[in-house]
């Protein structure tokens, strides 16, 4: 009964409405523009918008098993066109497929023919297709082993800073992945799991709605009232607590709803079930796109419950919602300021762990966290410390309210 | 039933708002009579449970507030002055949610609920959010509001502010209903409201009791010390400011005066039947000047 009222005392108020419309336009608009710009080309020109994703849908999607034969062959036929000198064009710096050559054999396909390209790549490189044409046989004929070393020299990267531990633990979870991997078409998945961090808007949001929680009751002169009443000092104050988090998960539903929803609308939910590496082959995590994506979600809202825990600490100890939201948006924000300079060291470590960075994927930077001889990635680890700040600061918000002191 | 101040000081730095306040109260109505700041919302609030002690016992049938824990707020009732509402909840959601978190099951609350409403004359417009409540439909909500969980010990901080007489009225009716067995304790600066229902007055100066009496023993004190003159217009100004003057009437060219003060005020002073207002102004009339 009382979360029921305390539920509707957050939804009842007019700031509330106005700040979730906000927020939820904010984040059509953030992850529609990529439907927006869309652009595709083909031999006429560009293609942009709903229509040069219906192009690509149309034309472009393909569904196959990427065997080692499929790719030996894939990789054979673009050295066949590039071996016809007609078919080739030269920009002064790189080599091309030019005329129907490209737009027959290359385009429908480019995006699997490149990741397959970057599969052969130095962890330095950046090819493109064009790579294919200079492979030998004995390389392309090994596809999984090419996949395998190029993670392996990633991992031996000095500069990243691996420890033996946390090597192994890579390699193991890369030991996960099904081969052969299915390819197909993936494109809203890419797109939602490379915008994430946008959803911290809606959290500052969520956070911004729940902050008069308590100090509401201090401000509006209701505080008197309701600690003086018999559950006043307990049972009100968890059901403050769960009526946030309830409102904290529904509100934060309708934005992943809008944040994805948006998005598979527009270019299909095909690829849902395909493994990520098929965007990355260096990719670790024996993931498919949608288990990504859950994992992802579920590691912000993991943040979004623990900065609601640090709100309505806040909240029980400061006089106004104003006071609480001028400390919550730097907390929020000042991260996006800092750009990490690595993956290793203290500070990059820290850096991926702080509320904004840590609503990245970041799902191929292998950034992992040790404490003696347990390593963690960075999804367990900020699964583990968010839900640890959560636990901690709920609490203190608790005590907070039950010390208040109702005066002046 | 018997609720206990023991020793009961709160202090502000060196500033002490409520200083070593000794009481033990009875089912009556209360009245907390003081100027503003003499440290009765203070008191109040601690009785409530909302602001700690700095030092002293509140017990309730023996036993202290931390002793009983929810069990002590479950017997209060308060009505806080100038308490905020939900404005964007109606009146009844805002009784149904203040009878949970005054632990009343679901049934109860709705059978209190639409009781109290009728009583406080709000079932009609109990369906309109109190944003749209006068000053004294809300104060009836708040009364209602407190009144829920049949409170043993009921807590009203200046019930009647700011309303217009008639709601005055109404309210003290109100308050002499649900006084019935119950420890009333009414703090207002309106005397007249409290020499209607309190059986015991409690006048609070400086964070002290100055006089814990009962309602009709509580003008004894200054008996022989109230005067009433009727003096011409143009002398009444000196004795204003040499006296401290209860009530001034004009009666045609002259002015009749009611004073308070240790000795007659003039030769031809009459001494009157002290009243509560006298009683008042005789503590309090320094402060309430200014001087």
């Amino acid at each position: 009964m009382l979360v029921k009222y305390e539920f509707l005392k957050i939804i009842r108020k007019k700031s509330t409405f106005i700040i979730m419309t906000a927020s939820l336009l904010l984040t059509a608009f953030l992850f529609g523009l990529p439907i927006i710009q869309y652009q595709t080309y083909n031999q006429d020109g560009v293609i942009q918008g709903a229509q040069g994703i219906a192009y690509v849908k149309e034309q472009y999607s393909m569904s196959v098993p990427l065997s080692e034969e499929y790719i030996a062959e894939s990789i054979g036929e673009v050295q066949r066109l590039f071996a016809d000198s007609q078919n080739v064009g030269y920009d002064g710096n790189e080599r091309f497929l030019i005329g129907d050559a490209y737009w027959n054999h290359i385009a429908p396909r480019e995006k699997m023919l490149n990741m397959i390209a970057k599969t052969y790549d130095s962890p330095q490189e950046n090819s493109g297709y064009q790579k294919l044409a200079e492979l030998e046989a004995a390389e392309y004929n090994n596809f999984y082993q090419a996949m395998e070393d190029k993670m392996q020299a990633l991992r031996n990267t000095p500069s990243r800073g691996l420890s033996d531990a946390q090597k192994a633990y890579w390699s193991n979870m890369a030991d996960k992945i099904k081969v052969p991997l299915q390819y197909g078409y993936f494109e809203g998945w890419e797109i939602i799991m490379s915008s994430f961090e946008l959803l911290v808007f809606a959290i500052l949001s969520i956070c911004i709605a729940v902050a008069p929680v308590f100090c509401g009751e201090y401000q509006a002169g209701t505080d008197a009232v309701v600690l003086a009443g018999r559950f006043g000092k307990t049972k009100l104050i968890t059901a403050k607590i769960a009526a946030s988090f309830l409102f904290g998960l529904l509100a934060f539903l309708l934005h992943v709803v809008v944040a994805c929803g948006l998005p598979l609308m527009a270019f299909g939910a095909d690829g849902w079930n395909l493994p990520v590496q098929i965007a990355n082959t260096t990719i670790p995590y024996p993931f498919t796109f949608l288990q990504a994506a859950l994992v992802s979600i579920g590691v912000i809202y993991l943040i979004l419950f623990a900065m609601i825990s640090f709100t309505l600490l806040l909240s029980s100890k400061m006089k106004t919602p104003y006071l609480v939201i001028i400390v919550l948006v730097p907390v929020l924000f000042f991260p996006i300021f800092l750009t990490p300079n690595g993956t290793t060291g203290t500070y990059n470590l820290t850096l991926f762990l702080l509320p904004y960075r840590a609503a990245m994927s970041d799902i191929g930077k292998y950034i992992s966290y040790q404490f003696g001889n347990l390593v963690l990635d960075a999804f367990s680890m900020r699964a583990i410390l968010y839900a640890m700040l959560t636990v901690i600061m709920i609490p203190f918000a608790k005590r907070g309210f039950q010390k208040h002191q109702v005066a002046g | 039933m018997e609720l206990q101040l023991q020793h009961l000081s709160k202090q502000y730095g060196t500033n002490h708002a409520v200083e070593d306040i000794n009481v033990s109260l009875a089912p009556g109505v209360y009245g907390l009579l003081g100027a503003n700041g003499a440290g009765k919302t203070t008191l109040m609030r601690m009785i409530c449970g909302v602001l700690k002690a700095t030092s002293g016992d509140i017990r309730f049938n023996g036993k202290t507030m931390q002793e009983l824990g929810e069990d002590y707020y479950a017997h209060l009732g308060y009505m806080p002055q100038d308490f905020g509402f939900y404005p964007d909840f109606t009146g009844r959601e805002f009784m149904l949610y203040m009878a949970a978190v005054k632990g009343l099951g679901k049934r109860k609350a709705k059978a209190r609920t639409e009781k109290l409403l009728s009583m406080v004359n709000l079932q009609e417009v109990a369906d309109k959010k109190i944003k749209s409540y006068s000053g004294g439909m809300k104060q009836r909500l708040g009364i209602a509001q407190a009144e829920l969980n049949r409170p043993s010990i009921l807590i009203l901080d200046e019930p009647t502010a700011g309303l217009d007489p008639k709601e005055r009225v109404r309210f003290r009716n109100l308050i002499s209903d649900f006084a019935k067995e119950k420890i009333v304790i009414l703090s207002t600066h309106i005397v007249s409201d409290v020499s209607y229902i309190a059986d015991t007055i409690l006048l609070m100066k400086k964070g002290r009791f100055l006089l814990q009496e009962p309602m009709a023993a509580v003008t004894d004190n200054i008996r022989g010390k109230v005067w009433e003159i009727l003096v011409p217009e143009w002398e009444a100004a000196s004795f204003r400011e040499q006296f401290s003057v209860v009530n001034l009437h004009h009666e045609g060219s002259m002015v009749r005066l009611r004073i308070v003060h240790e000795n007659p005020p003039a030769d031809n002073a009459v001494s009157v039947e002290p009243g509560l207002e006298d009683l008042f102004l005789y503590h309090f009339g320094e402060e309430q000047e200014g001087k």
